[in-house]
């Protein structure tokens, strides 16, 4: 990748604009010759009102009428080439910038909620990419104009050396004075609107809350104090347009002014047979004109300064290492898990499960056992953190309660591992019988090889009881579930797990958002499909928890005392409190 | 389960708009005349160059020219003074209506029918609220003054025009009326195309957030490729939609820009002809070609505004769109003669065909404890929120003393029946008002400390800046239900997401709520159904057992079964 040595962000968007040098040398060219038609048609024009009517001749004057009409429409043509040019700039620039940011993502793995937020990275694509891809315009539109403002001084010299001189000292002044301006405006406008997303965010509020005031009543309270805050940003909205219009007003109004001085110039001179009639709607027009290229550059100016911020944006995420991955192998075969921090193991074939008085130690736990953050676990007597990532990544699998669900139909989600895995080791063949004996094709076969069949996945989705869902394997699951209920969501989490059908399986309080039917037919059917291999769960439910072949009851995040099920319930007084609390307390 | 809100048609629309207009006559008669001499004055500046050049062309004096100079630099303050004065009454103008777009809107949110609320999905009447809403704001102070400016600037060069010289200045506006042709064109393909560009760029963003904040799930599950290439689609996507609006555009502004030269051009030959034949001055000619030319200005300003004006008449559709929610049947007035709730033949649907209640008899006597079992789907909660009155059925009655309950407006049924579930909302709003009723304080303090909200010592604390945690929400919610002091109170899992520690709390605080009070619990553990009066089963929408617990067991059902696979629980339970 070219961008691995990202400098800064002023080096990005030069070596950006180094890989679009073709693109950016395209809408400078076109850029110019626009801008160019644009000062020759007033040129044109005075030509034709000098020359087609000064000779009294009808032919020349329509000669002169034809080439207006001509380079009007030459003009149109180039004017859509510099847009088309920039466009493709822009978007080029952009999306470079979020294939980037994505591939990164996408490397950084785990790792990253850790190291930026989500709300940094939307924040780029949202925003960050487009400013980034109007910061070239300085490449291409930026060069033309000033391109055009020197031409256009040429063109003046020629006419009159005192007017280009009023105009090329008259135009900087008026950039300086129009450009703090603008800033101005824009600095209003970002106050006003935090305040109205303020409001936004009490609107939002009433609207969540509308069952409760559908219930509960009070819905005339909440609409006069809307109505208050409202008329407060009314009122924030009306500050803001006093100097906004003044400001409006000036920028529009103080170039035409500026006119207003370089034609009472020009006519005196025109008066004084300095220059001709013609010359003089040939000023007019000139510096009518460059009020163009002198806005286009005050913009990029602003496009510059935002790219910069946009680019540090992107460059700081850029710079985001990388987790080490490399490390020793792996054990050969399926081999005993253990965390020496809370005296948890966990042994291949086996179903057992953790039962916290906190929840958050058995979470904790199962993160320590799959490897994700500082470990001191071990894997067959080998520290996990010294093994090789990729080999602990496709052999155990920790299924979090809220682990994310990708857009995409409900097949694909739920087959989730699409890539071929690092292989893995041939020799736990044996016990790597499918999900619920369904071996299928797939015996033999090293993990996520296989095509995933759509009888695979409905063999998952029934053993999760997650029927529910969909019939149909194509129904579309949108990103974070949120088409679905808090429970389909769980369920088809569960499914993608499952069908995932790692070596060792964490899974962390599976059934917390199901009902009780529900939760005993996932019980009984997730114990038969993982018979053989190695299941981890966090529950307090007595459902699962009657199924382990072994408990770990954990106080304080460290294991209290094993058994089964039945055992602890019997010996331990703190475990039957955990697990058997009642929903009314009637006893 | 979800429903999509309706968007209000072009009629309702233009008629919405028109009334907001009218709201505020005066505002918009100050801005058009104050604008209608801001545009004199910008016209000012051509004519008057027109009699310069034929003063030049007459060999005036510099004296002369100089007084014609000041008039235009004259012109060129009064423009501006008096734009600045349109913008600021247009500014306002768009700042009052704003508000009343948003206040209406909050105001019909409100009167939408509950049964509407909850299928609605979240998102979409907080998006019509909020990004609609600010877009039609942003589009009234920001777009519309610089576009109804231009309006009258257009409207009175074509007049200064043609009083310039009739005939030039017909034939200069007739030269402009391609661009309507070309600009409808444009409109009709534009709005789908920008809608389908502003798709894909949310997708794109999604996508990123996706893969960021599921990176641990990518790592997990090895969907490295699977993201990247989802990524790689959305951007893809992107391209393609963008280049589709280019593609448009490339259509739309060469030929509008052509016709720009058009008008000038036919002046210029037919002006220059009619000069050379000694009808025209050279200075009319030269004041039409600029006058004309001067009409690129505003024109462009509206071809650039007139797709921002499309899509936000577009969110105004959506805005206006609440107005067609029918609305709810009127409250009734009876009063419950007594506090039994009793289903009779219901049934519902929330697809046609589909019931999910299929002829449900229930009757609930007063201080009952009833709890409802089933599988997911089953129909439990559908019968829970016909219950609470949140939804009526599509056939049957639901009735609390021979009135039907959905008809009860919320300061009676809050009386009668509330429903507590999983959700706790809290206002950004003080504790006091969070509570839902007007009431002295000791009473709240009371209610809160039923509840076991030891928490709660200020009333006044704002629970926007100082939110609460999960236990407590929960906690404020019963107290609420306290307050209200219904005779029966649903329950639908409503402790079922919280961990075990904060559950045992919130059981104590439940038990004092539900105290003398009839209630039927939506099970999610059985243990519920075990202490219950009475269990009713429910499949696919049938309510198949009904009776006490031992009577279930003895009856070896599918109760019965489920039971058993609770073995071992009830001894536990019973010691």
């Amino acid at each position: 990748m070219a961008f691995v040595d990202v400098r800064g962000p002023a080096g990005y968007l030069w070596r950006l604009a180094l890989e679009l040098k073709g693109r950016v040398a395209l809408g400078a060219l076109f850029g110019s010759a626009w801008f160019m038609s644009l000062a020759f048609t007033p040129y044109l024009i005075s030509q034709a009102v000098d020359r087609g009517l000064g000779d009294g001749r009808r032919e020349t004057l329509l000669w002169w009428g034809a080439a207006v009409l001509l380079v009007g429409v030459a003009g149109a043509g180039l004017g859509i080439m510099r847009h088309r040019s920039m466009t493709k700039l822009r978007l080029a620039a952009a999306l470079r910038t979020a294939d980037l940011v994505m591939t990164h993502a996408t490397k950084l793995g785990a790792a990253l909620p850790r190291r930026v937020t989500a709300g940094e990275v939307v924040t780029i694509g949202i925003a960050d990419v487009w400013t980034i891809g109007r910061a070239m315009n300085v490449g291409g539109l930026g060069v033309a104009a000033i391109l055009t403002c020197v031409v256009v001084a040429v063109l003046l010299f020629q006419t009159s050396p005192v007017l280009a001189a009023v105009v090329l000292i008259g135009v900087p002044v008026l950039a300086m004075v129009v450009g703090p301006l603008l800033r101005r405006t824009q600095r209003a406008g970002l106050d006003y609107r935090q305040k109205q997303g303020e409001l936004n965010a009490r609107l939002v509020d009433v609207l969540g809350g509308l069952r409760v005031l559908n219930g509960l009543g009070g819905k005339p309270e909440h609409e006069a104090r809307y109505g208050r805050e409202s008329a407060r940003l009314r009122e924030q909205g009306y500050r803001v347009g006093g100097p906004a219009s003044w400001i409006g007003a000036l920028g529009e109004g103080l170039p035409v002014v500026f006119l207003g001085v370089v034609i009472w110039v020009a006519a005196r001179m025109a008066a004084s047979g300095e220059i001709t009639a013609g010359q003089l709607i040939a000023v007019y027009g000139y510096t009518a004109m460059l009020g163009i290229p002198v806005n286009m550059l005050i913009f990029c100016g602003f496009d510059t300064a935002h790219g910069l911020v946009a680019a540090r944006r992107v460059v700081d995420f850029l710079r985001l290492p990388l987790d080490k991955v490399d490390g020793e192998p792996a054990p050969d075969g399926p081999a005993v898990l253990f965390d020496p921090e809370s005296g948890v193991s966990a042994e291949p074939g086996r179903l057992t499960a953790l039962a916290g008085d906190r929840p958050a130690d058995a979470v904790a736990v199962l993160d320590r056992l799959g490897a994700y953050g500082p470990t001191s676990a071990t894997w067959g007597g080998r520290p996990l953190a010294g093994i090789a990532q990729p080999e602990i990544r496709s052999r155990i699998l920790v299924a979090e309660n809220d682990a994310a669900l990708f857009t995409g139909p409900l097949r694909e989600v739920v087959a989730g591992r699409d890539v071929p895995g690092p292989a893995a080791p041939t020799s736990g063949d044996g016990s790597r019988a499918g999900a619920a004996g369904n071996a299928g094709p797939r015996s033999g076969v090293p993990a996520g090889r296989d095509e995933p069949g759509d009888e695979r996945v409905r063999r998952a989705i029934e053993i999760a009881v997650a029927h529910d869902v969909a019939a149909d394997l194509g129904r579309t699951v949108e990103w974070g579930g949120r088409n679905l209920s808090g429970g389909q969501r769980q369920r088809v989490r569960l499914a993608r797990a499952v069908h995932a059908d790692p070596e060792m399986l964490l899974a962390v309080e599976p059934t917390s958002a199901v009902d009780a039917h529900t939760e005993a037919a996932i019980a009984e059917r997730l114990t038969a499909a993982r018979r053989g291999r190695g299941t981890v769960v966090a529950t307090t439910s007595p459902v699962l928890l009657d199924r382990a072949d072994v408990v770990h009851y954990l106080v304080g995040g460290r294991v209290r005392a094993s058994g089964t099920h039945r055992e602890l319930l019997g010996d331990e007084p703190g475990y039957r409190a955990l697990v058997s609390w009642a929903f009314a307390d009637d006893a | 389960m979800s429903a999509v809100l309706p968007m209000a048609d072009q009629r309702t629309v233009g008629r919405e708009a028109l009334r907001l207009v009218g709201r505020d006559r005066g505002a918009v008669a100050a801005m058009i005349g104050i604008n209608a001499l801001a545009a004199v004055a910008s016209l000012g500046g051509p004519w008057l160059l027109g009699r310069i050049i034929d003063e030049v062309a007459a060999g005036g004096g510099v004296a002369a020219v100089d007084r014609l100079a000041i008039a235009v630099l004259g012109c060129a303050v009064a423009q501006m003074v008096l734009s600045r004065y349109a913008l600021f009454i247009a500014y306002r103008f768009g700042e009052r209506t704003a508000a009343r777009i948003r206040e209406g809107f909050l105001q019909r949110a409100l009167r939408l029918p509950a049964a509407v609320v909850e299928r609605v999905p979240a998102g979409d009447l907080a998006a019509r609220g909020t990004t609609d809403v600010n877009a039609i704001a942003a589009t009234l102070r920001d777009i519309l003054p610089n576009v109804f400016i231009a309006v009258v600037q257009m409207l009175f060069i074509g007049v200064a025009v043609v009083l310039l010289d009739p005939v030039l200045g017909v034939l200069g506006l007739l030269g402009l009326t391609g661009i309507w042709f070309i600009t409808r064109y444009y409109l009709r393909r534009a709005r789908d195309a920008y809608l389908t560009e502003g798709a894909a760029n949310s997708r794109l963003a999604e996508e990123l957030a996706a893969t960021t904040e599921g990176a641990r799930t990518v790592e997990a599950f090895g969907l490295r490729e699977r993201r990247l290439d989802a990524g790689r689609r959305a951007i893809a996507e992107t391209r393609r939609t963008r280049m589709a609006t280019l593609r448009l555009r490339t259509v739309f502004f060469p030929l509008a820009e052509s016709s720009y030269a058009l008008p000038s051009v036919l002046v210029l030959v037919v002006g220059g002809l009619l000069y050379l034949d000694g009808h025209a001055s050279l200075g009319t000619v030269g004041a039409a070609v600029l006058y004309l030319r001067q009409l690129v200005g505003p024109l462009d300003t509206i071809l650039v505004y007139v797709e921002q004006i499309q899509s936000s008449s577009a969110s105004f559709a959506r805005v206006e769109g609440l107005g067609a929610v029918p609305a709810p049947p009127p409250a009734t007035t009876r009063t419950p003669r007594d506090d039994r709730i009793e289903v009779v033949g219901v049934r519902y649907a929330y697809e046609e065909g589909l019931d999910v209640l299929d002829d449900v008899d229930l009757a609930i006597r007063p201080g009952e404890r009833l709890a409802i079992v089933g599988l997911s789907g089953a129909g439990k909660s559908t019968l829970g929120r016909l219950l609470a009155g949140v939804d009526r059925p599509a056939a049957g009655e639901v009735t609390v003393g021979g009135v039907p309950i959905a008809d009860l407006p919320p300061d009676q049924l809050r009386r009668q029946v509330v429903l507590v579930t999983q959700e706790h909302h809290v206002f950004r709003d003080t504790l006091r008002a969070n509570l839902m009723v007007a009431a002295p304080d000791a009473k709240l303090r009371r209610a809160l400390e039923t509840v076991g909200a030891t928490w709660a010592d200020d009333l006044d604390r704002d629970l926007g800046e100082h939110p609460l945690g999960g236990a407590e929400a929960q906690q404020l919610a019963l107290a609420r239900v306290l307050l209200a002091d219904p005779h029966t109170v649903i329950l639908d899992e409503a402790t079922a997401l919280l961990d075990p520690t904060a559950a045992r709390a919130a059981e104590r605080a439940l038990a004092a709520v539900l105290h003398e009070r009839t209630v039927i619990a939506i099970a999610h553990r059985l243990q519920t159904a075990h202490d219950a009066d009475r269990v009713v089963v429910m499949e696919a929408g049938r309510v198949i057992e009904s009776g006490t617990h031992d009577d279930l067991v003895a009856a070896e059902g599918p109760y019965a079964a489920l039971w058993a696979s609770w073995h071992g629980e009830r001894a536990t339970f019973n010691s």
